[in-house]
């Protein structure tokens, strides 16, 4: 392992920052919790969130940033192609993709587990999108171990290693007063070695291990309680408290729903797109017809903890949650996956 | 009507440019007085497009966003006097509204010389002409409105180089 | 009425007498739902609570973690001929006020237990206080059927304008128009579109809401800094008048945006414009833009 101390860190940056897209997490109002527009003012984020690096940013490296970097494989809104009608004929203009290397900096390990979620959807289902495969393909991951935790964060309830992301080209671990690089990855390696002149050798040093996290949860057999749990009363008894809205979807680094939709911009134009959409919606199911087969919250919010939990488990072989605790601590009337993991567990099942 | 896509980008080079004017005339009182502007051939700038609305209590604020989004650089709400309405009292509602609401486009940045609500009567073809005229010729040294305005659909928080 | 108000020592105090009033309307069988609050999964938290058998009633609590504006749950009750018992603070009694006036509950369907609020807290924080009590009118509820009164409670805000005392409305209002422009359009490109802020809302009461009909298309699922503006103007014109300022949109925002600095300015004007008491203060006043005055400010001749 070789070290750089925290203050240092820039360094390290400056020197990545030409050759690459470097992504950095920033601050947020959020994290800071200081009034929203004197942040717009000095440019700041409202929230924290991973920003292309600039020089004097205010770097955010306490925990996992409020926003998940998935918008920057899967943009909420993504324009596909352009359709532009010139008398008789009508011209298709393809978004064009480009090959210049992206280092996402500083992710952790929850996220990073996303990430796997996100391949297994985009990349490893016998198909691959072209639009997430152009970014996510050219993505060196440099992931930082957490030294500290927020309390919403349950990460190792769901069997992951705050402390280390064995897939990742990079892990950095927080040493204290330093941050120490491993390469685990050959492109990992190329890079470490041409910033190896800024940083020292650090044999002995040991990261740093964050608390014992507040909420736990028991993830063992939910999966196969929840095979026999589609028609359970708790549907009924959790439902009503969620009030539709997407936050959670949103925030959620493994929730990959989207819509494709079109704009006008001009009479002429038609820009084809896709966004976001969120099965917590009461129009994700409604079909042309009108009929809606979620018609109400009920299907609504089973459909989501059974996708979660279940169907993804099934469809891709892991449990589409990583504990990164962005619903635990945004859901406006905490009906977030944690509370409900233990209102499964907790559940009687008839046989 | 012309052809031309409302949305497209207006020549903002030189003097040719004319702003668009997208105005919401009610039937029984604005819209008799555009059509009386038009019969005594008064002349008031091409660029003004109008929507027919049975009262201008009918203009629901939503109206006026969106035109602004599609491109028009500026909107008239008109209709009755108050206490002339049609529907006896239509307007007193549309007038609170608007009270309302151009003190919200002002706070949101939109320039108020943009947005306009007026009292035209059917036999008021002349007040007509000099409202539009008088809107147009405040908005042009403005050049085309961008607030608010849906240009193209932008890739948010994604990665572009 | 004084029968039904039931003094508490100290705010400790409002969960005991909250279970016993609860499980005494449950066990009387003429209440079939409570809403009310219980623990979260965090200390600091707290969660909407929906009580159906007496026994239960033991899970509500009240703390400075009990945000949420409960009132719109009532919502989903609606038309079921059921009676349901709900707890509300000061600023939540409001909205259930203007619930009832749009015709969207009936008063006698709902047995409301008003608890004189303490003051809240910031989510997840134990020492700052929430936003929402900034803008504080009332913390005493306004219509309650059963009044839980503590001594604690905190000094409302009722000096005129004081209502809207967002911390950042007289800042924008000093800004010329194209830095609000600047502000606004930084707002509008950080608005990820969750709707949690119209769906949290007890005074956006439609069945289906323009925002999601698909004919005609108000706005599609795109997420622009137009289409963003677009919804958040016209959400702030259709709840204008309405508005209790419970500030539960500000409140559920993931993405920290002032959404209720632009209720509040309209709250501001129509004070200033119409002369008229804050919305939803008592049954009998008819929200501002339900009516009109035939003396109104004349601005449009």
């Amino acid at each position: 392992m070789r070290k750089i101390a925290k203050t240092r860190i820039d360094d390290v940056l400056r020197a990545l920052a030409p050759r690459y897209d470097l992504y950095v997490p920033v601050e947020g109002a959020t994290t800071m919790r200081t009034p929203t527009a004197t942040l717009w003012q000095e440019g700041l984020e409202n929230a924290s969130r991973f920003r292309l690096y600039e020089e004097g940013l205010p770097l955010y490296w306490r925990t996992n940033t409020g926003l998940s970097p998935k918008d920057l494989f899967f943009p909420q809104t993504e324009k596909m192609y352009t359709a532009i009608s010139q008398g008789k004929t009508v011209e298709i203009k393809e978004e064009s993709t480009n090959a210049w290397p992206i280092i996402l900096f500083g992710v952790r390990s929850c996220d990073i587990a996303s990430i796997d979620c996100m391949d297994r959807v985009f990349l490893q289902k016998g198909y691959e999108d072209t639009y997430y495969k152009n970014r996510r393909q050219r993505t060196l991951i440099f992931a930082l171990g957490c030294s500290t935790h927020e309390d919403t964060c349950f990460c190792t309830s769901m069997g992951i290693d705050p402390k280390a992301s064995p897939t990742a080209d990079v892990q950095i671990s927080d040493l204290g007063d330093a941050f120490g690089f491993t390469a685990q990855s050959p492109s990992g390696q190329q890079i470490l070695a041409s910033i190896d002149s800024l940083m020292s050798d650090a044999y002995t040093a040991q990261p740093v291990s964050p608390d014992p996290m507040l909420i736990n949860v028991n993830l063992e057999g939910v999966t196969e309680k929840l095979e026999t749990m589609f028609d359970h009363p708790l549907w009924d008894e959790l439902s009503p408290r969620c009030i539709g809205c997407g936050t959670c979807t949103f925030l959620c680094p493994t929730c990959y729903c989207f819509d494709i939709n079109h704009k006008s911009p001009t009479h002429a134009h038609i820009v084809k797109q896709r966004s976001w959409d969120s099965c917590m919606f009461v129009d994700y199911t409604c079909m042309a017809g009108g009929h809606n087969p979620r018609p109400s919250k009920t299907e609504r919010v089973r459909n989501r903890f059974l996708d979660k939990l279940l169907y993804n488990r099934q469809r891709h072989g892991r449990v589409f949650c990583v504990g990164c605790g962005r619903c635990v601590s945004k859901c406006p009337v905490s009906l977030e996956i944690a509370t409900v993991i233990q209102k499964i567990q907790a559940a009687e099942v008839t046989p | 009507m012309t052809n031309q896509p409302l949305a497209d980008n207006p020549n903002t080079s030189g003097q040719e440019w004319d702003p668009k004017i997208l105005v919401f005339a009610c039937q029984y009182c604005t819209y008799a007085g555009a059509d009386l502007a038009g019969l005594s051939r008064l002349q008031y700038p091409t660029t003004t497009r109008v929507i027919r609305v049975p009262c201008s209590g009918r203009t629901n604020p939503q109206f006026v966003i969106r035109a602004f989004q599609k491109g028009f650089d500026g909107v008239l709400v008109a209709g009755c006097h108050p206490g002339d309405c049609h529907f006896a009292t239509g307007n007193y509602f549309t007038r609170r509204r608007y009270l309302l609401m151009t003190r919200l486009m002002e706070f949101v940045g939109m320039d108020p010389r943009r947005f306009r609500v007026c009292w035209i009567s059917g036999s008021e073809g002349p007040k007509f002409q000099q409202v539009v005229t008088e809107l147009t010729d405040a908005i042009r040294p403005l050049g085309p409105n961008q607030k608010l305005r849906d240009i193209e659909p932008s890739v948010i928080g994604g990665i572009s180089r | 009425m004084n029968e039904n108000i039931i003094q508490v020592p100290d705010k400790s105090g409002i969960s005991k007498i909250m279970r016993e009033i609860a499980g005494d309307l449950l066990r009387q069988q003429t209440i079939s739902l409570v809403i009310g609050w219980e623990k979260g999964i965090l200390p600091n938290k707290s969660a909407p609570a929906f009580i159906t058998q007496s026994q239960d009633a033991e899970k509500l609590i009240f703390d400075e973690y009990c945000y949420h504006n409960l009132t719109k749950y009532l919502l989903q009750r609606k038309g079921s001929g059921l009676k349901t018992a709900i707890f509300v603070k000061g600023c939540d009694s409001r909205s259930l006020v203007g619930l009832i006036q749009d015709n969207q509950i009936a008063r006698e369907d709902i047995c409301i237990i008003g608890i004189s609020c303490p003051g809240l807290m910031e989510e997840r924080n134990i020492v700052i206080p929430a936003k929402k009590c900034e803008i504080c009118y009332t913390s005493v509820p306004v219509e309650y059927d059963f009044l839980i009164d503590c001594p604690e409670t905190k000094t409302a805000n009722d000096e005129p304008g004081g209502s809207y005392a967002h911390r950042e409305l007289p800042r924008v209002e000093n800004m010329t128009l194209d830095q609000r422009n600047i502000y606004w359009q930084k707002m509008f490109e950080n608005c990820i579109r969750c709707y949690a802020c119209r769906n949290t809302c007890p005074v956006c009461s439609c069945k289906e809401c323009c925002f999601d009909q698909a004919n005609p298309t108000w706005l599609g699922k795109g997420n622009s800094t137009s289409d963003n503006g677009f919804y958040h103007l016209v959400r702030a014109m259709h709840v204008a008048g309405r508005c209790v300022g419970c500030g539960e949109c500000e409140r559920v925002c993931p993405m920290n945006l002032p959404v209720m600095l632009l209720n509040n300015k309209l709250s501001l004007s129509i004070e200033e414009l119409f002369d008229e008491p804050p919305a939803s203060l008592s049954l009998d006043v008819t929200a501002t833009l339900n009516h009109f005055k035939p003396d109104d400010p004349e601005e449009f001749m």
